[in-house]
């Protein structure tokens, strides 16, 4: 190409229009590829929903569709939580439903045919295109470079901590709630920018629809009067600030009101204090602004203090009262695992269970962000240069989101947005400068020089800035090229990541086969179908709250506990029936109505995820409730292991899980070889016997087994001495002690 | 070419067909509840052959009838229960001596719903003179009609199945001569009633291999009964689909046809004793080399050119199939999730698509033939008996004048309607044409449909015209909405600072 067309097409590159036309262009096709990305699971499996919570949503979803919004909105599952059902409709957050709803609902009004599955499957990918636009549009309220909004958007769109949580198929809350909160963002900065009561409400808008899809909106809820704080610890307040902040609070508290989950939490709980808190704050700003300027400025001071002293005196007060009054709710324990990583497991054991709830290792860092990760801080130190009002924004959020993604797994994703967008500030800035084709010329600099002098001459200081420019070729295309390939490994990261890690529906396995082709182990929905065809409509399934949604969703029988955990003693009752012997377990189940027992087992497959593994924590949890019944202690060998092989406690053995899942094993090998593979255990040469269950069905590769709960005995007797009598065993005489014999006497 | 003349034979029956198809609606007509058969007739030699092979129950009756009224007569009534009436299916009537009589109109006679007996019609296509004689080979098929007994086992035992029926054929007419032949799928038979003998047999029946017969018998009324039981060893899976919907959808822009057929499938047979186990199972699947009642596996031999197979059901992709596909065949083999045992349940969904070339002609005046089979279920050894079967075949949006025609026997078809069915971005929505069938066995697979219509071009221009019009619209729209000032009038600006 002669140098001629590339100045033409340089050119082209300048005007205005196309600039523009380039940039839509060029942000469509970062949204094509964010969506393209997380397309992994669907193309090597299938468009199936992925894992444990979004089976739930889908769920909520197909009845949205079925039964219209209100009836919806006023939903009693009684089909969860056996007896107790769940009052559904007032304790989700109906967003990411009525969403697909309404966007399968207008394929519809097109007649285009497209099943509610695929909406919910490609929703994810579908809003992580969106998420990419969100986040171009807040960098570049950040910065003049319009190359950073586009940096941004890449990063965003591509980066493993969002994707994690965005693959198709992922259809949780998050996959629409980091959109809305990245746009809420920008409204806001918008909004602070220009005063502006349009933006304000519109911000308020997305807020209201950020509640109604994510427990995360509290994020916002703190963050947002955090940053108006620190502007006005740092003098910055303006009517800009009064006008923007009290908008959004009033409006956005006010729809955050009208979902029955949240309800009247915005002015009970402590989380949402601080907002109400400068919202007030503002006021009384607002008020001693006008008094200032309307009195003398002795008088004002004393006035000042004492009207602010009295003010914050009385406020607290009504704090303290009001909370030990019970008014306003005081910090909720999820609350405090955030401050104390300990905290969780010694008093909530079941948050603690959940994997995604642990701190964060330090690689999980690098393995989410890459390159990012070191990028990031160079990022907002950039913003510390520039210090307007939205620098402050970003440098609040990264300091929060750094503490928050530090403590928990999961909020790894709230982090992600302003990584990304300080990263691409620092990239951007670094390649604006090194990638300038224009070297400036000596002229140049021996203008800027006397200039200099000439300003240094006047005493003031110099109002232009000094001319740098980056001179070597050497150096340019260096640093650009270090640059490009580690854009390069950024983006063959993500892609490794996105594959290897994120992109397992955790309901299908797959496995090779000796001659390298894809086997599927398909035993969850094996076992699913079976029990949605072949029992009763209402037969009540009893397993460890993880399977509940899946159940729900898969095999659509009811559960006794799920995953929306929200009875802790429901959970232990579980628990301890499945940690107890046959003759505890038996009238836990009657009393429930069981009919079913499903559990999970990895023995055969080496499948790590079972519920031998879990057990542990189905003990805590029992044991937190009856800890006179069950105790973790005599699950463990008195060396301190957690065996089940022979050397197994006797609880351990006489459990119910333990005998669940072992039942029968030791019959699929030669006697006495029976191996546990997940545990490279050699199991005892009897196996155990089960007198209140039965083995219903097993699927394939003995992933899940499930047992049916035998009815009371026909002859009245306990189930126990009615298996012995059909296993051929003798009753044990109770020989009763005769007393000596005497004479009968008339 | 010989397809072409085929079409043409074809074409000129529709005209016939759609002409009969309109004014009947229904295969049913009625009568008064006070109709008994006049006496017309008298069967002089009857042989009866129940095939019990499958899991569905082939009777084929060879009869000579003889005209004993004075006057020439053209209805045959046969009677049934109206138990067996609803599961009756397939009814095909021919003369065994005139094979180019082409199959009689059979039909369900309804005069009385709550009557037992129900009468099946069969018009001779020419009245029989008085006193001459017609010899019709008449074939029909009874779904669930055994019961497994025991009715229920454990899961490495074989199954065995009863059925009962009567010696003597039922028949509304004197029979004079008549025998009665059961064939089974193996010589294992514990149990059949056995009968007293006449002539120099002391005792029916007779067993020869796999094969009972009871007869000859001398002169029975009309309506003479001897019930025989029977009970047989079938160690297979008693396949019953109630629900078999079949769509077959025609585009000409793809150049393709997409058929999906949803199955409704149950296992009729004996029911487990204990429940399901699984180590058992796998190991009888090692030592008995899967010889058992469960159904393991479907086969379907697909139309040769089959492309894109998949196989689902309510909870996703089912990835236990196999799909070979050459120049000589296209199968498709797939397996349930689970084996399914007696009383279990499992429904499922299947598809492919075909090139449009293979089914589809264009006439010389300008219409569409389509020629698809009727019914294309899975080929079992134990066969597969299907109580409904709808199969609606979509037409391109705009198709009109629809006729068809239909090797399947007309007994069976219990409705036909053409409707309207809309998809992917239609205005108007596409001609459908939907048969209601009911009682069909897997012999009838590869029957034909002929479908012809008309397709005017500019019914084929409407949505690309559409679709371009509304786009345009669109962007027109967004330009102007684009276009209108929102702000407030805009301070010159000069005065900003």
């Amino acid at each position: 190409m002669s140098a001629e067309t590339l100045q033409v097409l340089a050119d082209v590159g300048k005007g205005k229009s196309t600039r523009g036309v380039l940039r839509v262009i060029i942000l469509a096709l970062i949204a094509g590829a964010s969506i393209a990305s997380r397309l992994f699971s669907v193309i090597r499996f299938e468009s199936i929903i992925h894992e444990f919570d979004p089976w739930f949503n889908f769920r909520a979803t197909k009845y949205l569709v079925a039964n219209g919004f209100y009836n919806f909105w006023d939903w009693f599952d009684d089909r969860t939580w056996h007896p107790l059902g769940r009052v559904t409709g007032g304790t989700l957050y109906p967003g990411l439903m009525v969403t697909s709803g309404a966007i399968w609902h207008a394929l519809r009004a097109l007649t285009i045919p497209v099943d509610i599955r695929n909406v919910c499957v490609l929703l994810a990918p579908a809003f992580s295109g969106l998420t990419a636009v969100a986040a171009y549009l807040l960098t570049n309220e950040m910065t003049t470079y319009n190359s950073a909004g586009l940096l941004a958007a890449l990063f965003m769109g591509i980066a493993p901590g969002y994707i994690s949580r965005s693959v198709a198929g992922s259809y949780d809350n998050e996959a629409i709630a980091i959109f809305l909160l990245v746009f809420t963002f920008y409204l806001w900065i918008k909004a602070l920018k220009q005063g502006s009561m349009l933006w304000g409400a519109l911000c308020a808008l997305f807020y209201g629809y950020m509640v109604a899809s994510w427990g995360g909106y509290a994020f916002i809820t703190c963050l947002l009067p955090l940053h108006a704080f620190v502007l006005i610890l740092m003098g910055r307040y303006s009517t800009r600030l009064y006008v923007s902040y009290t908008t959004w609070y009033a409006l956005g508290t006010l729809a955050s009101m009208q979902i029955p989950f949240v309800g009247f939490l915005p002015v009970k709980t402590s989380e949402h204090m601080p907002a109400l808190g400068i919202f007030g704050f503002l006021q009384l700003l607002a008020f001693l602004d006008y008094v200032r300027s309307a009195i003398p400025s002795r008088q004002f001071q004393t006035f000042l203090w004492l009207f602010a002293g009295g003010i914050f005196v009385m406020s607290l007060a009504a704090l303290v009262v009001a909370t030990s009054a019970g008014v306003i709710a005081p910090w909720s324990g999820r609350f405090y695992s955030l401050w104390d990583t300990g905290y969780a497991k010694i008093h909530i054991p079941i948050i603690a269970s959940v994997s995604e709830h642990q701190p964060t290792a330090w690689p999980a860092f690098f393995f989410d962000l890459n390159l990012l990760i070191f990028v990031f801080p160079v990022g907002v130190y950039l913003c510390f240069q520039e210090l307007a009002d939205e620098h402050v924004f970003i440098i609040v959020y990264a300091v929060f989101g750094s503490y928050f993604a530090g403590v928990m797994v999961r909020l790894m994703l709230t982090l992600t947005p302003v990584v990304c967008v300080a990263g691409a500030i620092a990239i951007s800035t670094i390649l604006n400068n090194y990638l300038v084709a224009k070297t400036p010329t000596e002229e140049d600099q021996q203008a800027a020089e006397a200039a200099e002098k000439k300003g240094s001459k006047s005493g003031l200081k110099s109002a232009t800035k000094p001319v740098v420019g980056i001179y070597g070729l050497w150096s340019k295309s260096l640093m650009v090229a270090g640059m490009a390939v580690y854009l390069l490994i950024f983006v063959m990261h993500c892609t490794w990541v996105t594959s290897n890690a994120y992109s397992s529906p955790s309901v299908v396995l797959a496995s090779r086969m000796p001659d390298g082709s894809q086997h599927i182990i398909d035993d969850y929905r094996e076992a699913y179908q079976w029990l949605r065809q072949n029992t009763k409509e209402d037969a009540k399934i009893m397993s460890w709250w993880d399977y509940g949604y899946q159940i729900g969703g898969m095999a659509d029988r009811p559960t006794l506990v799920d995953n929306n955990t929200w009875n802790n003693t429901h959970i232990a009752t579980v628990g301890k029936a499945m940690s107890s012997r046959e003759e505890v377990s038996y009238p836990i189940m009657r009393q429930h109505e069981v009919d079913y027992v499903l559990v999970v087992f990895g023995g055969l497959l080496g499948y790590s995820g079972d519920d031998i593994n879990k057990f542990l924590w189905m003990v805590r949890i029992a044991e937190g409730i009856w800890p006179d019944e069950v105790s973790e202690r005599a699950f463990f060998t008195p060396r301190g292991e957690y065996r089940v092989d022979g050397e197994a406690t006797e609880t351990m053995k006489n459990s119910l899980m333990y005998k669940m899942s072992y039942y029968n094993f030791n019959n699929l090998f030669p006697p006495g070889q029976a191996v546990d593979r997940m545990r490279q255990a050699r199991l005892p040469e009897v196996g155990p016997s089960l007198s209140t269950l039965e083995e219903a069905f097993t699927s394939e590769n003995w992933i899940i087994r499930i047992y049916k709960v035998k009815d009371l005995d026909n002859v009245g007797r306990d189930h126990i001495s009615a298996t012995a009598f059909e296993k051929g065993l003798k009753k044990k005489k109770t020989t009763k002690k005769r007393g000596p014999r005497v004479l009968r006497v008339d | 070419m010989k397809t072409s003349a085929v079409f043409s034979a074809v074409l000129s029956l529709l005209s016939l067909a759609s002409a009969a198809s309109s004014d009947k609606g229904s295969s049913k007509s009625t009568l008064p509840s006070t109709f008994k058969p006049p006496q017309v007739f008298k069967n002089a030699n009857l042989v009866h052959v129940i095939s019990v092979e499958k899991n569905y129950v082939k009777e084929n009756i060879n009869v000579v009838v003889e005209n004993i009224d004075k006057k020439a007569q053209n209805e045959y009534y046969l009677p049934f229960t109206a138990d067996q009436i609803s599961r009756l299916g397939g009814v095909e009537v021919k003369d065994r001596k005139d094979t180019s009589a082409g199959p009689f109109v059979a039909e369900n006679v309804e005069f009385d719903p709550e009557s037992d007996t129900q009468y099946l019609r069969i018009r001779l296509p020419k009245p029989l003179a008085p006193g001459a004689q017609q010899t019709l080979g008449i074939s029909y098929y009874i779904l669930k009609a055994y019961s497994p007994l025991p009715a229920a086992i454990k899961q490495e035992e074989a199954q065995f199945l009863t059925y009962t029926f009567s010696a003597y054929v039922p028949s509304v007419y004197t029979t004079s001569k008549q025998k009665t032949e059961v064939k089974f799928p193996s010589g294992n038979i514990p149990d059949y009633t056995k009968i007293p003998g006449s002539g120099d047999i002391k005792e029916f029946p007779q067993k020869q291999g796999t094969k009972l017969t009871y007869g000859p018998f001398d002169e029975k009324p009309a309506g003479a009964y001897e019930p025989i039981r029977v009970r047989f060893e079938f160690n297979r899976p008693v396949t019953h689909v109630g629900r078999l919907e079949r769509d077959i959808e025609v585009s000409h822009w793809g150049g393709n046809v997409a058929f999906e057929e949803r199955y409704t499938l149950y296992h009729r047979g004996a029911n487990l004793s204990s429940l399901f186990n699984r180590v058992k199972w796998q190991q009888s699947q090692y030592y008995q080399q899967g010889n058992t009642h469960a159904l393991k596996e479907l086969k379907f031999p697909l139309r040769v050119g089959s492309i894109d197979p998949y196989y689902t059901d309510v909870i996703g992709n089912v990835s236990t199939s196999r799909f070979r596909s050459n120049k000589r065949e296209a199968s498709l083999e797939i397996k349930p999730r689970y084996p399914v045992f007696g009383g279990w349940k499992y429904p499922f969904t299947i598809g492919w698509n075909s090139d449009a070339k293979n089914f589809l002609r264009k006439t010389a005046t300008g219409g569409f033939v389509l020629n698809v089979p009727f019914l294309e279920g899975p080929k079992q050894n134990e066969g597969v008996e299907y109580e409904q079967v709808e199969v609606r075949v979509i037409l391109p949006e705009g198709a009109e004048n629809v006729k068809y025609v239909t090797s399947i026997p007309t007994q069976s078809i219990s409705s036909t309607e053409v409707e309207i069915h809309k998809t992917f971005l239609d205005t108007i929505g596409r001609t459908a044409l939907v048969i209601k069938t009911r009682n069909l066995v897997d012999d009838f697979r590869d029957r034909e449909l002929v479908i012809s219509y008309d397709y005017p071009l500019s019914a084929s221009l409407r949505k690309p015209f559409i679709v371009f019009s509304s786009t345009i619209a669109f962007f027109v729209a967004v330009w102007l909405i684009g276009n209108i000032e929102l702000k407030f009038a805009s301070v010159p600006v000069v005065s900003k600072k």
